[in-house]
């Protein structure tokens, strides 16, 4: 257990530094700087800005500077919130981001089992059908378009959620989780049901029928830890989806979480800031998929060997 | 239910392409007396603004129109794109095997593992807005996934005898690969350039939702949902029609994409991935 953990995380390091550094690139050759602002700058100003932020160094040398930096857990200083450092901003916006991701994940793993749990064992008759389109148009939905119509019909004609920004009361949650979680919701149903329906065919379970267990026993003791497998495959991409429908979702809603810094921050160049929330998000999926890889013997101690 | 929903996206940019030279207004022109007119007001459709018109005058309709075609020809160019990929890659992948192929598969589990929207956003602020740089970024993030499944199959279809005859009887590689794999593997080939169509458009969508796709004064139908989140609670009309027409496109290429993903898979060649993606 313990030496695949390791593994993982010893081959998660290229990945994480491949991204750091194709980003680094792409962000240094971009033109246009983060001191081009509306007012240029004099020559003198702006060189002694971009000495003092270490940019006017080398390429390699500014890598090397910003890689060793961030394996102190140092993101260095914001360029265009002048006061912060990314790490404060991260520190503020990461709360929120984890909040609402972590529970649209929980709701679309709620959603997704019971209805794949329903689905497969009504195989082949109606409802199944009907569910099985429903996570198909679930997964097609766009979280930018679900996401105002949301705040349409239950903030602006219903009333009952506050229409955008967060408040004393817990109830902004709500919406943005809601439109967050629905797409996964339906990419949990169909994996649930496929993978339920692979295992409901295995000889153990038909021995279970012919022992006479009932039905929901079948499912829930003998077929539904196994038929997890999938879904808990999908958690890495899963997490992927969630923290990239948080930039629109923070967008839509107006909540201050990382998504919103990282947009803002890539439109005014701030490299630091856009790095930071980069490397953040690559270490946080990876972070996921790895969890994934641990789930799989818990689920089904068949794999526990390979 | 497939045929239904082929239908219906054929209906759409079938609407999409020729609709526009109907329209007594163009998408980009302004109508100074016919501002912000409402979806169902007899001005608007005595003014020829048969959907109404935005806030600064332009006519609703010709706009979601073009927006919608803007949207599928991206979405076509950049899933052609990613095929062209995948299938390069999967192929030699697939043909050469050992460790080449063990290489190139790492690669794709490497990049599947990657943040590529936040890639893809970083690409398109750096290198500037246009739409070419649109669809060859999203092609190129699109691809992984068409790269894997016709890896699997030019691996099964390798060892086949026709493969093994073709060598004997002396066929070069090219001959090879474009008599005989290629057209083996253009069914799924089809069905998942299906599949990622949808993909696509909704990135496009996204993309543009964000500001960072399609510019002013072209329009597309998420830079479309993204005027019209603005002004919902005026006029819910104006995120309605495009989100509509953007949801029943997506959810219409998804359907026909899955069916036909699976009816090839029923019927075709045994895929150890197949279903996996």
């Amino acid at each position: 257990m313990l030496r695949l953990i390791l593994r993982r995380l010893w081959m998660a390091i290229p990945t994480l530094f491949a991204i750091i550094i194709l980003s680094f690139l792409l962000m240094r050759f971009a033109p246009g700087g983060p001191f081009d602002g509306e007012r240029p700058l004099s020559p003198e100003t702006k060189a002694a800005l971009e000495s003092s932020y270490g940019l006017d160094k080398p390429i390699w040398e500014q890598i090397l500077l910003y890689v060793g930096r961030i394996l102190q857990g140092d993101f260095g200083p914001s360029l265009i919130y002048r006061d912060f450092t990314v790490n404060e901003l991260i520190a503020q916006g990461l709360p929120i981001s984890l909040l609402i991701g972590g529970l649209a994940l929980l709701l679309a793993c709620a959603i997704g089992i019971s209805a794949g749990l329903i689905a497969a064992s009504k195989a082949g008759q109606a409802i199944d059908e009907i569910l099985m389109l429903l996570a198909t148009i679930l997964t097609a939905l766009p979280t930018f378009v679900t996401g105002p119509l949301l705040v349409l019909i239950f903030a602006f004609s219903l009333g009952w959620f506050p229409v955008s920004g967060m408040d004393e009361n817990i109830s902004w949650v709500v919406l943005p989780v809601i439109a967050l979680s629905l797409p996964i919701a339906g990419a949990i149903m169909k994996l649930v049901r496929a993978g339920l329906a692979v295992q409901l065919s295995q000889d153990h379970l038909r021995s279970a029928r012919a022992r006479g267990l009932s039905p929901v026993k079948r499912l829930f003791r003998h077929a539904l830890r196994p038929a997890l497998v999938p879904a808990a495959s999908y958690l890495g991409p899963a997490a992927a989806g969630v923290l990239t429908g948080a930039v629109v979702i923070e967008t839509i809603f107006g909540l201050p979480g990382l998504g919103r810094y990282f947009v803002q921050g890539a439109l005014n160049r701030d490299y630091p800031l856009v790095l930071g929330v980069v490397t953040l998000y690559a270490g946080l999926i990876i972070a996921f998929n790895l969890l994934a890889d641990l789930m799989y013997g818990w689920l089904d101690p068949r794999m526990r060997d390979s | 239910m497939m045929r239904f929903s082929i239908i219906i996206v054929a209906m759409i940019a079938v609407l999409a392409v020729f609709m526009p030279f109907l329209l007594p207004w163009d998408y980009a022109q302004i109508d100074w007396d016919g501002v912000g007119l409402d979806i169902i007001s007899q001005q608007a459709w005595q003014r020829g603004h048969y959907l109404g018109s935005d806030d600064i005058g332009r006519d609703r309709l010709a706009r979601i129109l073009v927006g919608t075609r803007i949207t599928m020809s991206i979405a076509l160019a950049a899933a052609l794109v990613a095929m062209l990929i995948g299938i390069a890659w999967g192929v030699i992948a697939g043909w050469i095997g050992g460790r080449t192929d063990d290489i190139m598969m790492r690669i794709v589990d490497a990049l599947y593992a990657l943040p590529f929207m936040f890639i893809v956003i970083v690409l398109m602020v750096v290198f500037g807005r246009s739409i070419l740089l649109v669809f060859i970024g999203i092609g190129a993030v699109e691809w992984l996934t068409m790269a894997r499944v016709v890896r699997g199959e030019v691996k099964a279809i390798k060892s086949r005898p026709f493969i093994l005859a073709a060598k004997a009887s002396g066929a070069s590689f090219v001959a090879i690969i474009l008599r005989h794999i290629l057209p083996n593997i253009m069914g799924v080939a089809i069905a998942y350039l299906m599949l990622t169509v949808p993909q696509v458009v909704m990135v496009e969508s996204f993309l543009s939702f964000l500001g960072l796709g399609v510019q002013e004064p072209m329009t597309s139908l998420g830079i479309l949902v993204n005027e019209g989140a603005a002004q919902m609670e005026i006029n819910p009309a104006a995120l309605l029609l495009p989100g509509g027409v953007l949801i029943i496109l997506i959810i219409s290429l998804t359907i026909a994409g899955e069916r036909l993903r699976d009816r090839i898979n029923a019927g075709g060649i045994a895929r150890p991935d197949a279903g996996a993606a």
